[in-house]
C-alpha cells in the first residue's frame, strides 16, 4: 500500500495524537463556520468565558456553548477551570476558561482572510473582562 | 424562586449529558448563570442545546458486557450451549404424548436434511428484511488465503445453524401456547438469521473478531461529493471495514479494505 520506508517508521502515541489535531484541524479549517469564526475571534479578543463571549458577540447560549465544546474538540482552543482561590477572591464561582491554541490561531488566521471584517469586530484586545 | 426554576431547567438539561461529563457540564452552567443578569431563562433554554450536543458527540464510555462475543471461538461456544440447552429442555418439557413424540421424532437425524432444505428456504425468504450481500471484500495482494476466506463462509454457516436449531427448539417450547405456536418458529428464524448476518458484517474477514472504534466520517448533508458513514477498525490491524450511511449508488454496501501486516503492530 505504502513505499516499505514510510510504512517501517511507527510514531509514537503522541506523534499520532499531533498529526490527527493537525488533520482535524486542517478539516475544520475548511469547513469553520462564521459563527465559529466570531467566537474564535472573541476568545482571540480576550474574550476568555462562555458568558463574555455571549455577551460579546451577542449569540445566544444555545449557539456559544456547543460551539466552544466543537472548537475544543477538534483541538482549536483548550479549557481550564480558574483556581478556587481565585474565585473566592472575587467571590464568584469559579469560571471556566478557554484559550486559543496554535491550530486555532491558525485556523482564525484562515478564517480572517475568508471573512475580511472578523478581524475589525474586536478591534482592541482585552486581556480580562470580567 | 426564579433562581430556582433556573436551576431546575438546568438540573433537566443535564440528564441529557453523559454522566461521565455531567458533573463538570453542571458546574459550568452553574457558573455561568451567576453572571446572567437579564433574560435568563432564554440563557437556561439554550442549555438543552447544549446538553443534545454533548449527548450527541460525547463517545460512550466502554461497557463491561457479561458475555463478549467479540471472539468467534467464544460466539460459536455460546451459540452451540444455548442449542444444547433449548434441545434438552425441549426433550425434558413435560407435555402431551403426541407433542412429546413429535419433539422427539423432530431431533431424528433423518430430518435434518429437512431442516436443511427449510434453512436455505427460510434464507431466501428472509432476503427483503436482511439482505444478503454481506459486503465486498476485494481480493488483492494483503487479502488472506483461500482457507482463511472459506473460513468465515463456516464460521457463518456453523452460527446459522445453531440459530436454526435454537429457533426450532423455541418453537417447539412454545408449542403449547396456541397464538404463538405458528408464528414463533419462523420469527425466530428469520429474527436469527439477522442477526448471524450482522454479526457477520461486523467481523474481520481475517481473524473473525468484531471490528472495533466505529467512527462517523462526513456529513449526510454533504454526500452529493462526499463519502459518508462509518468506518471500523480490526483491532489486529487486519483491516478497515467502511460501512455508508445510505445506501448509493456508487457506494452501496459494506466495502472492507486490506491492510499490509506493517498495521498489525500500529493498531493492536
Amino acid at each position: 500500500m505504502f513505499p516499505a520506508p514510510y510504512v517501517a517508521i511507527y510514531p509514537t502515541s503522541c506523534q499520532v495524537e499531533f498529526y490527527i489535531g493537525i488533520i482535524r484541524a486542517m478539516a475544520i479549517e475548511a469547513k469553520l463556520s462564521h459563527t465559529a469564526a466570531i467566537i474564535l475571534q472573541a476568545l482571540d479578543a480576550g474574550f476568555v468565558y462562555g458568558f463574555s463571549v455571549m455577551e460579546t458577540t451577542g449569540l445566544p447560549s444555545g449557539t456559544v456553548y456547543p460551539a466552544l465544546r466543537r472548537l475544543e474538540r477538534v483541538s482549536l482552543i483548550r479549557s481550564y477551570w480558574e483556581s478556587q482561590a481565585v474565585a473566592d477572591a472575587a467571590q464568584r464561582p469559579p469560571r471556566k476558561y478557554y484559550r486559543i491554541t496554535r491550530a486555532g490561531q491558525a485556523t482564525l488566521a484562515a478564517s480572517q482572510k475568508r471573512y475580511p471584517l472578523l478581524n475589525r469586530l474586536f478591534p482592541v484586545p482585552v486581556q480580562e473582562n470580567a | 424562586m426564579l433562581r430556582a426554576l433556573h436551576l431546575a431547567i438546568i438540573q433537566t438539561a443535564a440528564l441529557l449529558v453523559p454522566a461521565s461529563e455531567r458533573a463538570e457540564w453542571l458546574t459550568e452552567w452553574r457558573a455561568e448563570l451567576w453572571y446572567v443578569n437579564r433574560r435568563a431563562t432564554a440563557f437556561c433554554l439554550g442549555a438543552f442545546c447544549d446538553a443534545f450536543w454533548m449527548n450527541r458527540n460525547t463517545p460512550a464510555p466502554p461497557t463491561r458486557r457479561w458475555f463478549s462475543f467479540e471472539s468467534p471461538l467464544k460466539c460459536v461456544m455460546f451459540l452451540a450451549a444455548l442449542a444444547a440447552l433449548s434441545t434438552l429442555l425441549t426433550t425434558v418439557l413435560p407435555g402431551e404424548p403426541e407433542t412429546t413424540t413429535s419433539r422427539s421424532s423432530y431431533l431424528d437425524f433423518s430430518l435434518a436434511f429437512a431442516l436443511l432444505g427449510y434453512f436455505f428456504g427460510l434464507l431466501v425468504a428472509a432476503s427483503p428484511i436482511a439482505p444478503l450481500r454481506l459486503g465486498k471484500y476485494p481480493v488483492n495482494r494483503y487479502a488472506p488465503a483461500v482457507s482463511v476466506r472459506l473460513l468465515r463462509w463456516v464460521f457463518l454457516v456453523v452460527k446459522m445453524a445453531l440459530v436454526v436449531l435454537i429457533a426450532q427448539c423455541g418453537a417447539l417450547a412454545l408449542a403449547s401456547i396456541p397464538p404463538l405456536a405458528g408464528w414463533s418458529m419462523l420469527l425466530g428464524q428469520i429474527l436469527g438469521f439477522r442477526w448471524a448476518l450482522k454479526d457477520q458484517r461486523e467481523r474481520c474477514p481475517v481473524c473473525l473478531r468484531l471490528l472495533s472504534s466505529p467512527t462517523r466520517i462526513g456529513d449526510p448533508s454533504q454526500s452529493f461529493l462526499g463519502w459518508y458513514g462509518t468506518e471500523l477498525v480490526c483491532t489486529h490491524g487486519h483491516g478497515v471495514l467502511y460501512v455508508p450511511g445510505d445506501s448509493m449508488s456508487w457506494y452501496e454496501v459494506q466495502q472492507w479494505q486490506y491492510l499490509d501486516p506493517t498495521w498489525n503492530n500500529l493498531l493492536s
